[in-house]
């Protein structure tokens, strides 16, 4: 899709607010096409990191390269290609919904408003009504709509879902994969809730603390990834570099470990590891690199 | 742009606009009677108070109908104040209040081109409702500024070019504040607060040091009763006096104890006070800014507010530019 076959390359991105670095040394190159999930706790710095990719904000070290362009030229034409939508889904809330059209339409170069009125017919969503009246779940539907209606490469949502009831969270997520499956759109979001992922996604960032702890592909992050099952023990680490996380119960000890497809040791038990224990097992790593190879023990 | 702006803001420019309508229909009326009160126009009767029978029943008949408009009038300089804030207060904050400056930064528009198409529109909305005011303003005092001038707080602040800069001022200042606190409210109330502190400080302290001040110093005359005694020394009807007083045969100026020593020797003598002074060389003086000044003193303060009004909005533009908010 673009010259780079990146969608967006950060190198070396740090944000210092006045309160300290937000987030520190994130290198990241993400594939265009397919879905990329973002996920982190709370204030591990996602919002900021998708604000840097957007261009709301400017890093203090380092360079984001958005579609192979600098995102801080924020250029129009850089501008009318990535689409946004951010946490909690922001409407002018005295607008009418065609007056959102409206006011699209006035700030793109290109925007389909027949597409956005043919997605919000489709939800049953009136034109006519304040866009402050709608409930939650048509307010985020409007701003997707927006944003889609963009036509953009990349779609940015930050927690687009989450306040969101499950109801309204399962349709938006409908509408949002359509629109994948439609125009081929990369989508980058963020979320703190790591089930469901695996059927939206292709591609995961953890971010943990202000650093990126882990990041690829689903499918390869998945096969590298082991649950080792043994006889409790505390000193086989000979695989030390590979063990992500070493947890001992009463009789046994488990190792998750990062090596590809070794077999595992007389007496252990080779078990796939699924992706929301995964996701919590490197967020439960202590996030100072020096510590990482260090296995990190949890009850 | 054109049409987002309007839509964003239309409920403070038509608030505004019906106001300063109003207020401006109010004033023609009023306007319209007082300026009946002096056949030929008010213009003829500049410092004829004094002088012309005609002129000073006018202008007795002026304070006696619409003295108490005048003195009401006094507080509206801060109508511009008004009209600045609540242009310029909502500009950032709100959008970032409701979070929606993610939207409006993340569509094709550059973040600057979006914040200079608000600024000129916003701040020119501001200039032409205060021009507006000012003018009407302005026609109607002018049958008091031919009776007082126009170097006085309630007609120096209310016509002529400061009311614009005080507008602007107020515009800027809010617009800042807003951007900074991120809510409309306090972002208004911060620009009155600072308007009110900053006009304060400037009339009373810097206004009257735009230029050297003149001085009269002339000795008091032997004739008129005690009660004239004691009013301002002869310089035009218009102009500013800022000081005045009495003075020794020297020139040296009198405190205010040795005035009242003196006045105590001539009750006991029994003389008449202004003879009683006279004879002892006693001289008025008056400190006073010529009303020709008026457009200098004017375009100075204008500058200053102006000036400081610039200096807030390139804040706001630098903290834009480099994405700071």
């Amino acid at each position: 899709m673009t010259a780079t076959g990146f969608a967006l390359r950060t190198d070396g991105v740090g944000k210092r607010y006045r309160k300290g670095w937000a987030l520190r040394d994130c290198t990241l190159a993400l594939p265009a096409g397919g879905v990329i999930a973002l996920v982190g706790p709370n204030g591990a710095g996602k919002t900021t990191l998708l604000r840097l990719v957007v261009g709301l904000l400017a890093p203090s070290t380092g360079t984001v390269e958005v579609l192979g362009h600098d995102v801080t030229a924020s250029t129009p034409q850089t501008l009318s290609r990535i689409g946004f939508l951010a946490q909690d889904h922001p409407l002018y809330k005295r607008f009418t919904v065609a007056e959102m059209l409206r006011f699209g339409r006035a700030c793109n170069l290109r925007f389909d408003q027949g597409l956005a009125e043919r997605r919000l017919a489709k939800l049953g969503i009136p034109l006519g009504r304040r866009a402050g009246a709608l409930s939650g779940g048509q307010q985020a539907q409007v701003a997707l709509a927006l944003a889609l209606a963009k036509r953009p490469d990349l779609l940015v949502l930050d927690e687009p879902v989450a306040s969101l009831d499950p109801l309204a969270r399962r349709e938006f997520l409908q509408v949002l994969m359509g629109a994948v499956a439609e125009d081929g759109v990369t989508v980058l979001f963020s979320s703190h809730v790591v089930h469901e992922l695996e059927r939206v996604c292709d591609h995961l960032v953890v971010l943990n603390d202000g650093r990126v702890t882990l990041t690829g592909d689903i499918d390869t992050l998945l096969t590298e990834h082991r649950l080792l099952v043994g006889p409790r023990t505390a000193t086989d680490l000979d695989r030390a570099g590979a063990v992500v996380e070493a947890v001992h119960s009463d009789r046994h000890t488990t190792l998750l470990v990062r090596d590809g497809a070794l077999p595992a040791a007389p007496g252990w038990q080779a078990q796939p590891v699924a992706l929301e224990d995964l996701v919590l097992a490197y967020l439960r790593r202590p996030s100072e690199p020096s510590a990482a190879a260090s296995s990190g023990v949890a009850s | 742009m054109t049409w987002l702006i309007w839509r964003q803001h239309r409920t403070e420019v038509c608030v505004l606009g019906l106001l300063v309508g109003l207020f401006g229909v109010a004033l023609l009326v009023l306007g319209m009677q007082a300026h009946d009160l002096f056949p030929g126009g008010p213009a003829r009767c500049a410092g004829e108070a004094g002088t012309s029978e005609d002129c000073a029943a006018s202008f007795r008949r002026l304070d006696d109908g619409y003295g108490f408009v005048e003195n009401l009038l006094a507080a509206f300089y801060l109508v511009p104040v008004v009209i600045g804030a609540f242009l310029g207060a909502p500009l950032l904050a709100r959008e970032l209040e409701e979070g929606t400056w993610q939207l409006a930064w993340t569509q094709a528009v550059p973040r600057m081109r979006w914040l200079a198409a608000k600024l000129a529109a916003l701040a020119g909305v501001t200039v032409t409702l205060t021009v507006m005011f000012t003018a009407v303003l302005t026609w109607f005092r002018q049958p008091f500024d031919a009776w007082e001038g126009r170097f006085q707080y309630d007609a120096f602040d209310l016509e002529g070019l400061v009311p614009v800069a005080y507008a602007l001022f107020a515009f800027a200042v809010a617009t800042a504040a807003g951007a900074i606190l991120r809510r409309s409210l306090p972002a208004f109330g911060v620009a009155f607060g600072a308007f009110l502190a900053t006009r304060m400080a400037v009339a009373l302290g810097a206004r009257p040091a735009y230029a050297t001040p003149l001085t009269t110093m002339e000795p008091v005359p032997v004739g008129g009763s005690k009660d004239q005694a004691g009013h301002r020394p002869v310089t035009g009807f218009a102009d500013w006096m800022i000081e005045h007083g009495y003075a020794d045969a020297t020139g040296r100026r009198l405190s205010s104890t040795e005035y009242y020593e003196l006045e105590d020797a001539a009750d006991r003598a029994g003389a008449n006070l202004n003879q009683f002074l006279h004879a002892r060389g006693i001289q008025q003086f008056g400190v006073y800014h010529p009303a020709d000044r008026f457009w200098t003193f004017q375009l100075i303060e204008a500058a200053l507010f102006i000036a400081v009004a610039a200096a807030l909005i390139a804040v706001v533009v630098w903290r834009v530019r480099r994405r700071m908010i």
